[in-house]
């Protein structure tokens, strides 16, 4: 339904991705731990290489859990559909949209 | 349970909560009295007052329990909340109620 | 008052019946206008759709008239002020159960007495755009009910801000502060309605529906852990409150009988604005089961009883007769009821970080309460987290996420709720609009985004915005100095600034009543 108002509705969004320039928001949803309550969000350049986001950005967060394994091995996901990055691909290039949310468990 | 001439729906409970206070206690007593089919709760600083279908405020009862004129507008220093929808509050007396 | 004198009987038929007042008073005032037409006059009725036919039809239960309305709220405001005098001529704080206790007093002070400003705004709105008499009086009274709200809450807590930390900048930080968007842009979004709309928003949904739960249970624990001056000042808001509720009754079954076609356009705002009004009070849902040390009830005690059984199996059982349904979402609610307070205060407990209170580990007798209280969830899914956490601080840790949470678009809280039936996944809903994605946090805030989009794309979001740059530079420090946060003010409790200052006042009080040769126990 349309808004209902007294004069002209048109606003932009406040979020919208050309407020964050080269960068994007990604959040990252650890999906077998409740140690984290929410997902977590970040900024980060759509030029940032997948190893890059994970040193400078994942690891960091993940690292606060006591639990937390770096060397466990793990698995992703993104728009609910299993993924498998790779270190040197760009965030832009494994298709990551602004506000994507990169789902992630430690493999079973 | 007494046989109720009321219809099923109107027979739902309705409330009222009000402060636990030395000026709250007659009127509390009042209302015990003219509602013999309420039940009562406690919980810190409040009376929570419950009776199926109808609960009613009658201002010559309070006025007897407190020894002093009351008007009915008065109770709103007394009530903090209520369920049921206030059917009359007229001079003589207050009414709760559900309409269906 | 005065002593019934002698001649009581006799004096009686002098006045007027409380009718004939109402009518002379406050019907009676009203005024044909001469030289504009009605809808000049009142221009903002038409646009939502709602169709009045009889503005004389309005019911005002309360027959409230001007001199009577000022009479009994000058009588309730002695009656505060004076329990406020007292108290601090007192010193009544250290009769308080814990100085953590305040903790809810500040996110009551920082979210809920902007709300009462709001209200008392947006109420004089009605009050001028009403086309009848009845409605625009109770507007009215309602209007200065809510300013009154406002400052009875401040002077009440500013009592306190003396002493403690927390309190002394709560108009900024609810323009600013993270989880205080969560009832800004409520109240926003309802004052950004027609007038219809926030009547049935805030006058029903929220007053009506809805602010038992955030009143009565929680003055019960004010007056329960030795804070008078809140529970005084909560009874005498809640008798306005009363007030309120009945105008919010009355709205919606004049909106009803007035024209059919109303009822589908209530319904739909009953549907979005019961929701929206639920996730406002999952603050008080944390407030009642983990910030007040000595318990009244828990949050799903007063669900039961304030929701369920009075609204579900009261109220809506009588609006059936216009063919009204209970609003949309609400098995999620009731579903919800086992979980809401541990999972909000579980993230509550890992970004006060950067809020204007402090939080702290349930102690064990707590943990034990809670277990009591919710025995089907408590120890399957959140004691296991809090031992986790016991051993975390053994070995000098305190979980605090260091990181921003991702948040719910239309109701701003993180995205902390889990799938219905699922306690262990969260619930995240996707939706997209003009090319841009939006999360929500369950399925009651995505319907109400998808009925608006245009909306709700607008949120000032505050994780969105720090992430912009837009509150104050890059970092944390820098964000908490926009806030205008102190030391003391977030953060863990034990150890923070009021819980020092507490273990020294009470233990000077309790070195002055000990006998002169003990030694000082505590501080």
């Amino acid at each position: 339904m349309t808004i209902k108002s007294i004069g002209e509705y048109d606003f932009p969004s406040r979020s919208a991705q050309e407020n964050y320039g080269d960068d994007q928001l990604v959040s990252v949803w650890f999906q077998n731990t409740m140690w984290f309550a929410s997902p977590a969000m970040f900024r980060a350049p759509r030029e940032m290489t997948w190893g890059d986001f994970k040193a400078q950005m994942f690891v960091p967060f993940a690292q606060e859990d006591p639990d937390y394994d770096p060397d466990a091995p793990r698995t992703w996901t993104l728009h609910g559909s299993p993924f498998e990055p790779e270190d040197g691909q760009t965030l832009s290039e494994l298709g990551v949209r602004h506000k994507d949310v990169i789902g992630t468990r430690v493999a079973a | 349970m007494s046989e109720s001439t009321q219809t099923p729906t109107s027979s739902r409970d309705v409330g009222m909560i009000l402060q636990e206070s030395e000026d709250n206690r007659p009127i509390i007593e009042a209302i015990e009295e003219d509602n013999p089919e309420c039940s009562i709760s406690h919980t810190p600083g409040l009376v929570r007052i419950t009776a199926p279908g109808r609960l009613v405020v009658l201002q010559e009862s309070v006025e007897e329990k407190l020894g002093r004129e009351w008007e009915t507008h008065e109770f709103q220093m007394s009530i903090v909340s209520y369920f049921g929808n206030i059917q009359e509050w007229d001079d003589d007396e207050i009414v709760i109620a559900w309409d269906h | 008052m005065t002593l019934a004198p002698e001649q009581k009987k006799t004096k009686k038929p002098k006045k007027l019946s409380m009718k004939a007042r109402y009518e002379a008073l406050t019907r009676g005032l009203d005024w044909e206008p001469s030289y504009v037409d009605k809808d000049e006059m009142f221009p903002h009725l038409d646009y939502e759709g709602i169709k009045i036919h009889d503005w004389a039809a309005w019911e005002d239960p309360f027959r409230l008239t001007i001199d009577a309305y000022c009479k009994y709220q000058a009588e309730k405001d002695k009656r505060l002020y004076a329990v406020l005098d007292g108290f601090a001529q007192g010193q009544g704080h250290l009769s308080l159960t814990d100085a953590s206790y305040l903790n809810a007093m500040k996110i009551f002070l920082q979210g809920v007495t902007p709300l009462e400003y709001a209200a008392h705004r947006h109420f004089a709105y009605l009050a001028r755009h009403f086309a009848g008499p009845g409605p625009r009086f109770a507007a009215l009274c309602q209007s200065i009910d809510e300013i009154r709200h406002m400052q009875t809450e401040i002077h009440t807590l500013s009592n306190y801000n003396k002493l403690y930390s927390g309190m002394h900048n709560w108009p900024e930080h609810f323009d600013r502060v993270w989880y205080l968007s969560v009832p800004k842009s409520f109240f926003d979004d309802a004052m950004s309605c027609g007038p219809f709309e926030f009547l049935i928003a805030v006058g029903f949904s929220f007053e009506y529906l809805l602010t038992n739960l955030l009143f009565v249970p929680f003055m019960s624990g004010s007056s329960f852990n030795g804070d008078l001056p809140t529970m005084t000042f909560g009874f005498s808001a809640q008798s306005d409150e009363s007030r309120h509720m009945t105008l919010g009754l009355e709205a919606i079954k004049f909106l009803l009988e007035q024209d059919e076609d109303n009822v589908e356009l209530v319904q739909g705002w009953i549907d979005k604005w019961f929701w929206r009004s639920y996730r406002v009070t999952a603050l008080v849902a944390q407030m009642l089961d983990y910030m007040l040390p000595r318990k009244v009830m828990s949050w799903k005690e007063s669900f039961e009883l304030y929701f369920e059984e009075q609204m579900l199996g009261g109220l809506f059982e009588d609006l059936a007769f216009y063919g009204i349904k209970p609003p949309r979402h609400v098995e999620d609610a009731i579903q919800e009821k086992e979980l809401l307070s541990h999972q909000v205060y579980w993230t509550l407990y890992q970004f006060s970080f950067a809020a204007g209170f402090t939080t702290t580990m349930p102690s064990e007798e707590h943990l034990n309460w809670l277990s009591e209280s919710y025995p089907d969830t408590f120890d399957t899914y959140f004691r296991p987290l809090w031992d986790k956490e016991a051993k975390n601080r053994e070995n000098g840790g305190r979980h605090f996420a260091p990181g921003l949470p991702q948040l719910c678009q239309v109701c701003q809280v993180p995205m902390l709720f889990t799938e219905p039936g699922d306690p262990t996944t969260l619930c995240q809903r996707e939706s997209e609009f003009e090319g841009e994605i939006y999360h929500t946090c369950s399925n009651g805030c995505q319907w109400i985004f998808e009925r608006e989009p245009e909306k709700y794309r607008q949120a000032w979001l505050p994780v969105h915005q720090i992430l912009a740059g837009n509150c104050g530079g890059p970092t944390v420090p820098d964000v908490l100095e926009w806030y205008g946060l102190q030391d003391g003010d977030a953060g863990e409790y034990l150890g923070s600034r009021d819980h020092q200052n507490w273990v020294a006042w009470q233990g000077e009080a309790a070195a002055d009543t000990a006998a002169p040769s003990e030694t000082k126990a505590g501080a």
